[in-house]
């Protein structure tokens, strides 16, 4: 068990904990986009409407809300599409989204996470091969009335996926410290900023504010003087006598903010701490295993090693599903804390989509 | 050839797998209303809701108890800190932020730490 722990803090000196790397990190999230394709339904097409045309193609920020795409697909159905009676009898109010296969999309999902799950629910239908979907764009069905409210659960205003956003950072700010005390104590132009940054894709906006209540990744400050062991590193076990571990430090979180999807549902979500009791990171594959022991069987250990096998591998174990982080497939060992800081939606949540590993060999 | 059939097998197992995390929940889960400023006190506070419920479901249930119409502001709360996705789940909401055994749900007229 030794053997193991040591392995683990060699791990934790890796180049990803940097100030440079969580700023790549958090801006390669932000930049990543949904190639969407949204069709008007042709039964609501309106007469005189300009057939063929009827398609509105977007390349849509994974972090923003359909909600917040409206206005653009407005003034591409006004200005080309309908005809002026049309286009004034038009009830934004009225609009909703469905999938290709019927299910109503919710307002307030990012719409990284639309994609991702429609990925993982492809996953297991028999009729399509996983290598080609990701190519193509996300084909939504766009109604222009009888939104099936109970299953939108909100309307489609901006503002109500507004306070449903800010929902989604205090439920997270609660998981992570224990209390609403750091979105409260922020300035009502802050919370406000905060949302403009995602309606306006401002990257500096959001993190303005967003770096006020998100966890960090950078070393230790408190840590002096600097130890003269080799083996330590931004984040000490916190058994560790000497060091203050950092107050905002994403390690010292009760519990980062995390839900699961599966295909088709449900959506799972318990707390995640992000050390386990030895003093080790909590890895996504420790979190898995724990979470879906019958989709992420536990790896056993590798053989002590022996004269004829000096370094024996562990025993192969089939793998039946795989996580994607921000569309990412995320490797097993990437820890929680680091996800959570680096890899979590603007909403502070880390969403992970889980599909289903098809007829085909590891 | 054994190969091909262990591939299968194995898409097998996960479908199976899911099947169990289907599954819906039938255990239920204490929740605690507690009014907030000026809404009206329940006779009864404690209920026993089934955890694979919705949120949407309690505060459907809390409308009702409460005798709201349709359109009268009804603002819910965990811990009195933050609203929780209606898709959200009893049981997740449970195991995340349960005190003391209960799922506390702060219920008020008007928007409070909105």
């Amino acid at each position: 068990m030794s053997t193991y722990g040591a392995r683990h803090h060699i791990n934790h000196s890796t180049p990803f904990s940097t100030p440079a790397s969580t700023t790549l990190f958090r801006r390669l999230t932000w930049e990543g986009t949904i190639p969407l394709e949204i069709r008007v339904d042709p039964k609501e097409l309106p007469a005189n409407s300009d057939r063929g045309l009827e398609c509105y193609y977007v390349q849509a920020p994974r972090v923003s809300y359909l909600p917040l795409l409206m206005p653009e697909i407005k003034r591409f159905l006004v200005d080309v599409v309908f005809d002026e009676a049309a286009a004034e009898s038009l009830k934004e109010d009225e609009w909703w989204f469905e999938s290709e296969d019927g299910a109503p999309l919710k307002w307030h999902w990012p719409i990284g996470l639309i994609y991702d799950n429609h990925t993982i629910s492809l996953s297991i239908r028999p009729s399509s091969s996983s290598s080609s979907f990701m190519a193509t764009p996300l084909r939504l069905v766009l109604h222009l009335a009888s939104p099936p409210s109970d299953k939108l659960l909100l309307s489609p205003s901006a503002e109500a996926c507004k306070q449903a956003f800010m929902g989604q950072l205090k439920e997270a700010d609660f998981i992570r410290w224990g209390s609403t005390k750091r979105m409260t104590s922020l300035r009502k132009a802050d919370q406000d900023g905060i949302w403009e940054g995602i309606k306006d894709h401002n990257f500096d906006d959001y993190w303005r504010v967003a770096s006020k209540v998100t966890p960090t990744t950078a070393p230790t400050r408190s840590q002096s003087p600097p130890p003269s062991s080799a083996s330590v590193h931004g984040r000490p076990p916190s058994a560790d006598p000497g060091a203050m571990p950092d107050r905002d430090g994403a390690y010292s979180v009760r519990s980062v903010p995390v839900r699961v999807y599966l295909p088709d549902g449900p959506v799972l979500q318990d707390l995640v701490p992000p050390l386990l009791e030895d003093g080790t990171p909590n890895t996504l594959t420790n979190y898995l295993c724990n979470t879906l022991p019958l989709l992420f069987p536990p790896q056993p250990p590798a053989p002590p090693p022996s004269r004829t096998k000096p370094n024996p591998q562990p025993p192969v174990v089939p793998q039946l599903a795989y996580p994607l982080v921000q569309g990412v497939l995320t490797p097993a060992e990437a820890e929680m804390a680091w996800l959570g800081a680096c890899l979590a939606g603007a909403d502070g949540w880390v969403n992970v989509c889980v599909g289903l590993h098809k007829d085909r060999r590891e | 050839m054994a190969e091909i059939s262990g591939a299968s097998l194995q898409a097998e197992n996960g479908l199976a797998a899911l099947e169990e995390y289907k599954k819906r929940d039938p255990s239920k889960v204490v929740v605690r209303f507690k009014a907030v400023g000026n809404a009206p006190i329940m006779k009864q506070n404690f209920y026993k809701i089934t955890a694979s419920n919705r949120f949407q479901a309690v505060i459907q249930f809390l409308r009702k108890e409460l005798g709201w119409k349709a359109g009268d502001p009804l603002f819910t709360y965990i811990n009195l800190a933050f609203s929780p996705a209606p898709d959200d789940t009893v049981s997740n909401l449970y195991k995340s932020f349960a005190t003391d055994g209960h799922l506390i749900v702060n219920y008020s007229t008007t928007a409070a730490w909105g």
